[in-house]
């Protein structure tokens, strides 16, 4: 694989950085653009990259998990937070009314510093998705790569 | 605005039309890439005309709004918030959300496709050698 | 009626498929979990056909809004008559096939993701059978056309791959009209909701001063090659046999099954509610005839049915291979269900509804049997097989039943829906089309009795690739599921009574779609329709006149406690709220849909979204800055 000092000593600052911008572009996703998809696409970026410069086992070194783990997680957090409200609706809440799937609550957290934090039932989903769309970009490069990494040893004997 | 959108819908579709004729698997892969992205495109360029359809017309009318001309034939009218404010500043910068949301999904899903191909391409590359379609049919009818 | 269960009916496979995912090295509990689905699946979906079969008309078709969104703007979820009927033969196929897959594929094809892709499958389905929205049916699609590309490769070999790639580009490429299409509906009237655009283009019809736009008709036929393609009508059949034919048998099994089916059932869904303008409703304002959407349609369904049914049952004819004869046989069958949309009468429908569900179930079963036909042989060419009858008594007992179902011989399935789509077809004179179907009905027994007596009764020549008990025991959960299929034939055969009632009741709410739009719309949805219907036939000039002059918006379409809430209002917000969030502010006009709005918003005052800076005090409403 490709191996270039200046890419790796830079990826040492833009890795993490990446990482933290796409953190802030899924929190910040609610009312202005940005939610876990486009998170979850930069911080894919992120982790290409890191494959491009450090190599595969280094990428394995950084997440021993199986991706599929990583989509299976952010599926079912996804599922729970839509599921939430039926099990909230009919048993939890006050009026004990039936509420369909997906509905969302956009209730104030005080978390006891500072001011109550305004919490959609959202943001559970966005990171149902941003997970979802992690798990499935580093699957598909780590994927694509061990599949390609074998031909072109094959070429390179040739 | 429009024709541009239609001209580049057409040289989109052209392209990804040729690719996908052509006789090796990579290129129609990639024809299939561009194909999402031309039906992306056309879904801009139709959904909410510069010109009210009469049915929207109607539609608008049947809700109690009535509609008027936009300044500039290049705004799209967003059938979601109907254009009785269209001359007041906010309303007047936005645009139909509507198609953007339906792009966004189309582009997820194209992702998704996308990725299938081009492993199935890897795995029959590897199995068959070859990505060019006559080779493969060889190749399969002695297998 | 809201009925917030039915999504459940998605949510099972879903999360099913991701417990299976998490058990994927466990080949014992994924399967559990797996036959869990399936029969949960099955019997929720039983038990919700059930409730609506005898319930009165306003409750027959369950909805739920997902979100709490109101319909046109939301995502519905409806299950009707059709849907529930579609969906409890899915789930019964599909666990069929899935039993009898535990018999028929290795254990290594079975750990690459075999489980979450079948659960995967069945959400696609469920949803495309459930789903309101047109937009959302595209998303449908691609989740069931995802999972079948993976499990139509399952297992790699050359052969599976090089006929996945047709598979794959047709049906992308299909898609990428489907999202076309959609998107032209949604510029040519604002909406995608099924029962919205049903009722405008249903008040348009039956206003005399309006008219479709342009290129609705293109728009129709470009929605009938999208489905068409997936359905396997003629002339868009040609990827279907070649398809089948490579793939392990439980899995081709299904997808003979279900797949095709949910294209049939996506023209029976849209076309009656949709694309059905009466060609003498389509004038225009100076009384000229401008041709209405049925009229072109109605012509291809028919010519399509025709040539589906008979070109595709004399190629099974000519084949003599049982995989392919099956194959080729599906497309055959789906002429009949095509034929039943194309007469378009509510007996119709109903016949096709029922054609759909006993071809599911019946189709599936002769698949498993071809499969343990195969294990028996070591292969499907007709020209090795025989003597199955002596060895394996059950399987032939089993097979005949499900052929016999196929071919509609009385009292078998089978008969009943063949029966009432071809005396529609007499009655409404496309008799043409019913000569076709008996002439059709005579050559399926002629290519069934080749299987049965080439397959069973022929002398046993081959040298026996396997002692038939040792397949028998290896294939015991074949046979379970083959088994299961057939009684589920039998039952729609000899309970048909019971079944057809609830096909019937699918029939009415597609001819007259007001149950189903006023069920998804809300009351009063479906009123302007009537008054201008009631006005052209009563008195054609003057009333019309009169209804078009009155103003639309008026407080008898929303209801009194919109009109409470209207009054409340001051006089400028009465027209409209401004919602302002900065940095965007967003006026929203209280017509018939902002009404809808302004209520959510009272209903859910306080901290909820939606519009939690909308509150209702004691003086009016008040818009409050975040």
């Amino acid at each position: 694989m490709m191996s270039s000092p200046i890419l790796r000593t830079a990826n040492g600052i833009i890795f993490p950085l990446t990482l933290l911008f796409a953190f802030y572009m899924a929190l910040k996703g609610h009312n202005f653009p940005g939610g876990g998809f486009i998170g979850g696409l930069i911080a894919a970026v992120a982790l290409m990259l890191f494959r491009m410069s450090h190599g595969r086992d280094a990428m394995t070194r950084l997440m021993p998990i199986h991706p599929r783990v990583i989509v299976a997680a952010g599926l079912a957090i996804a599922t729970l937070t839509g599921l939430f409200p039926m099990i909230y609706g009919p048993f939890f809440s006050v009026e004990q009314e039936a509420m369909p799937m997906l509905r969302s609550f956009a209730p104030y957290v005080n978390l006891g510093v500072g001011e109550p934090v305004h919490m959609p039932s959202a943001l559970f989903f966005d990171l149902g998705v941003l997970l979802v769309v992690i798990g499935v970009s580093v699957g598909m490069i780590v994927r694509l790569g061990e599949e390609i990494a074998p031909d072109e040893e094959e070429v390179a004997q040739a | 605005m429009t024709m541009v959108l239609a001209i580049c819908v057409a040289v989109t579709f052209a392209v990804s039309i040729y690719l996908m004729l052509g006789r090796e698997l990579k290129g129609v892969a990639m024809g299939v890439f561009l194909l999402g992205h031309a039906a992306n495109l056309s879904i801009i360029a139709m959904s909410g005309s510069p010109v009210q359809t009469d049915a929207q017309q109607q539609t608008a009318e049947h809700a109690g709004v009535h509609l008027t001309s936009v300044d500039s034939p290049e705004m799209k009218d967003p059938p979601i918030l109907t254009n009785q404010y269209a001359n007041e500043q906010p309303l007047a910068q936005m645009v139909d959300p509507l198609p953007q949301a339906l792009i966004l999904t189309a582009i997820v899903i194209g992702f998704g496709v996308m990725a299938f191909l081009l492993t199935l391409l890897v795995v029959t590359n590897r199995k068959a050698r070859t990505i060019e379609v006559s080779d493969l049919a060889e190749e399969a009818r002695e297998a | 009626m809201t009925d917030h269960r039915i999504i459940l009916l998605c949510v099972i496979p879903l999360v099913a498929s991701l417990v299976s995912i998490a058990l994927i090295n466990r080949r014992a509990w994924s399967r559990l979990v797996g036959v869990l689905s399936f029969t949960m699946m099955l019997g929720l979906a039983f038990s919700l056909v059930l409730k609506i079969t005898d319930a009165p008309e306003e409750q027959s078709v369950l909805v739920s809004q997902m979100g709490g969104w109101t319909a046109p703007f939301g995502i519905s979820i409806i299950f009707d008559s059709l849907s529930g009927l579609l969906i409890c033969a899915a789930a019964a196929v599909g666990l069929g096939a899935y039993i009898h897959s535990f018999s028929i594929l290795d254990p290594r094809t079975e750990r690459r993701y075999y489980h979450p892709l079948m659960q995967m499958l069945m959400f696609g389905v469920n949803l495309s059978f459930m789903t309101g929205d047109l937009f959302n049916l595209f998303v449908a699609f691609e989740i069931m056309l995802m999972a079948s590309y993976a499990l139509l490769v399952i297992g790699t070999s050359l052969k599976q791959l090089r006929q996945a790639y047709k598979y794959i580009l047709l049906n992308v490429l299909a898609s990428t009209i489907f999202l076309m299409g959609a998107g032209m509906v949604y510029g040519m009237f604002g909406t995608l909701n099924i029962a919205d655009l049903a009722r405008i283009i249903a008040e348009i019809e039956a206003d005399p001063t309006r008219q479709l736009p342009a290129g609705f008709n293109a728009l129709a036929v470009m929605f009938l090659l999208v489905f068409g393609l997936k359905g396997a009508f003629f002339p868009l059949w040609f990827w279907l046999p070649d398809t089948y034919y490579t793939i392990p048998i439980s899995i081709a099994g299904l997808f003979g099954g279900l797949l095709t089916k949910v294209g049939v059932y996506t023209v029976a869904r849209l076309f009656p509610l949709i694309f059905s303008s009466n060609g003498d409703m389509m004038t225009n304002s100076a009384g000229q005839w401008v041709g209405g959407t049925s009229s072109v349609i109605m012509i291809i369904l028919a010519v399509a049915a025709a040539f589906t049914m008979f070109l595709a049952v004399l190629g099974a004819v000519s084949q003599h291979n049982v995989r392919k004869i099956l194959a080729v046989h599906v497309i055959s069958q789906v002429g009949y269900m095509v034929f039943g949309i194309a007469v378009m009468s509510g007996h119709a429908l109903a016949g096709c509804a029922f054609y759909m569900v006993q071809h599911m179930v019946v189709k599936c079963a002769l698949f498993l049997c071809c499969g343990v036909m195969e294990k028996h042989a070591g292969t499907d060419d007709l020209d090795s097989l025989g003597g199955l009858l002596k060895r394996d008594w059950p399987l032939a007992v089993l097979f005949f039943i499900a052929a016999m179902s196929l071919v509609g011989l009385p009292p078998l399935s089978g008969f009943f829906g063949k029966m009432v789509i071809i005396r529609e077809g007499f009655a409404e004179d496309l008799w043409i089309l019913g000569v076709i179907g008996l002439v059709t009905g005579a050559l399926t027994l002629l290519s069934m009795l080749k299987i049965w007596s080439y397959g069973y009764w022929n002398p046993d020549k081959a040298p026996t690739v396997s002692q038939p008990q040792a397949v028998k025991s290896s294939c015991r959960s074949a046979y379970a599921g083959i088994v299961m299929l057939v009684g589920f034939a039998l039952f729609l055969g000899f309970g048909a009574e019971a079944v057809y009632k609830v096909a019937n009741r699918a029939g009415e709410q597609l001819e007259n779609p007001k149950t189903y739009i006023t069920a998804v719309l809300g009351e009063g949805a479906y009123e302007q329709v009537d008054v201008l219907i009631a006005a052209r036939t009563v008195e054609p000039e003057e009333q019309v006149a009169e209804s078009i002059a009155a103003p639309q918006v008026s407080t008898e379409e929303t209801g009194p406690e919109d009109e409470q809430a209207a009054s409340e209002l001051p006089q400028d917000l009465a027209k409209r709220l401004i919602v302002e969030n900065p940095p965007y502010t967003v006026s929203i006009p209280l017509g018939k849909h902002g009404s809808i709005i302004a209520e959510q918003a009272v209903s859910t005052q306080g901290a909820l979204w939606p519009m939690p800076w909308i509150t209702q005090t004691d003086t009016g409403w008040e818009v409050i800055e975040e």
